[in-house]
């Protein structure tokens, strides 16, 4: 029996060997489009639903991600940091929250997320994305994922890959944040 | 994803109790697996991380079985940040007989690549 196990899992094991995707990265739908509206029902940090039309001549930074992500989590500092420096200067942070899984893994639920909001002290808006409608949008593929937005409501610049604050992305997302508020 | 390679589900069903997996259907395409699906201590799976892949261990991995059942992998070995599994999870118990259908889901990290993404596999046995 045990022989018979190892064949069956060998050949499993080479057949997917054989396989499998490892997916080559893409970036998040590119600059220079209109940026899609967001339509989220549910937030938090916010007393209302936010529109980026209500958000012109502001400076809109979306970051998609979910609190089960190591990669996003890790990155939370960086966008705490950034809603610090520039709030007042016209910058409004955006957390788009996408499940990755089905709602069996607690991720829509909107308890876990207001924990996790407390427990990185983050103070800016969250929209639940539960429905990923906004993911699909800006066609974004990975966690996290970052989408910069202009004042007139066109994106700018897009990313995507944790990163730490004062390393070489950091000081990059900053640049840009700083340029577009210049404008 | 899409569903299992047909031929391969056909060779895999005749070998009795012994548990086994199936890919995806990118398996045909020569490409390289993020995470493999091994038999483990009967009756449980194993969810093995492809080199400088690591699965999520914040979002435990899910085997969807037809009917509704969704069964968990875990492991206590951890990455010190808790992040990550240090080593294979695994889920038990699997339902025996077969054949069975369902859909896998993983959240994998390459640990160069800095994001994470989900795997999603439709796997017969």
């Amino acid at each position: 029996m045990k022989t018979r196990t190892s064949i069956v899992v060998g050949a499993a094991v080479v057949l997917v060997v054989a396989g499998t995707a490892a997916i080559r990265p893409a970036a998040p739908r590119g600059g220079g489009a209109p940026a899609p509206e967001l339509t989220n029902t549910s937030w938090l940090n916010s007393d209302r639903p936010l529109r980026l039309a209500e958000l012109r001549d502001r400076v809109v930074l979306l970051n998609f991600w979910v609190f089960t992500c190591g990669n996003c989590t890790r990155t939370v500092p960086s966008l705490v940091a950034y809603d610090r420096k520039y709030r007042d200067r016209g910058l409004t942070i955006i957390g788009i929250h996408t499940p990755e899984f089905p709602p069996y893994a607690g991720e829509h639920d909107k308890g876990n997320l207001a924990r996790a909001l407390a427990r990185q002290a983050i103070t800016y808006p969250n929209a639940q994305d539960n429905d990923r409608r906004v993911w699909d949008a800006y066609g974004i593929r990975y966690w996290p994922s970052f989408v910069l937005i202009d004042k007139r409501g066109i994106i700018r610049y897009t990313g995507y890959g944790e990163f730490h604050v004062d390393d070489g992305d950091y000081r990059e997302w900053d640049r840009r944040i700083q340029q577009l508020l210049a404008e | 994803m899409g569903s299992a390679h047909p031929a391969t589900a056909r060779r895999m069903r005749g070998r009795g109790t012994a548990l086994l997996l199936l890919a995806a259907t990118t398996a045909c395409r020569g490409r390289v697996p993020l995470v493999t699906l091994e038999a483990g201590p009967a009756p449980s799976l194993r969810l093995v991380a492809a080199s400088g892949v690591r699965i999520n261990a914040r979002l435990k991995p899910a085997l969807e079985l037809d009917g509704g059942r969704v069964l968990r992998f875990d492991s206590p070995y951890l990455t010190p940040d808790s992040a990550y599994f240090a080593a294979s999870p695994t889920a038990a118990p699997v339902p025996p007989g077969g054949p069975h259908r369902g859909t896998l889901r993983a959240s994998v990290c390459a640990s160069r690549e800095h994001f994470c993404r989900s795997v999603e596999l439709a796997v017969t046995w």
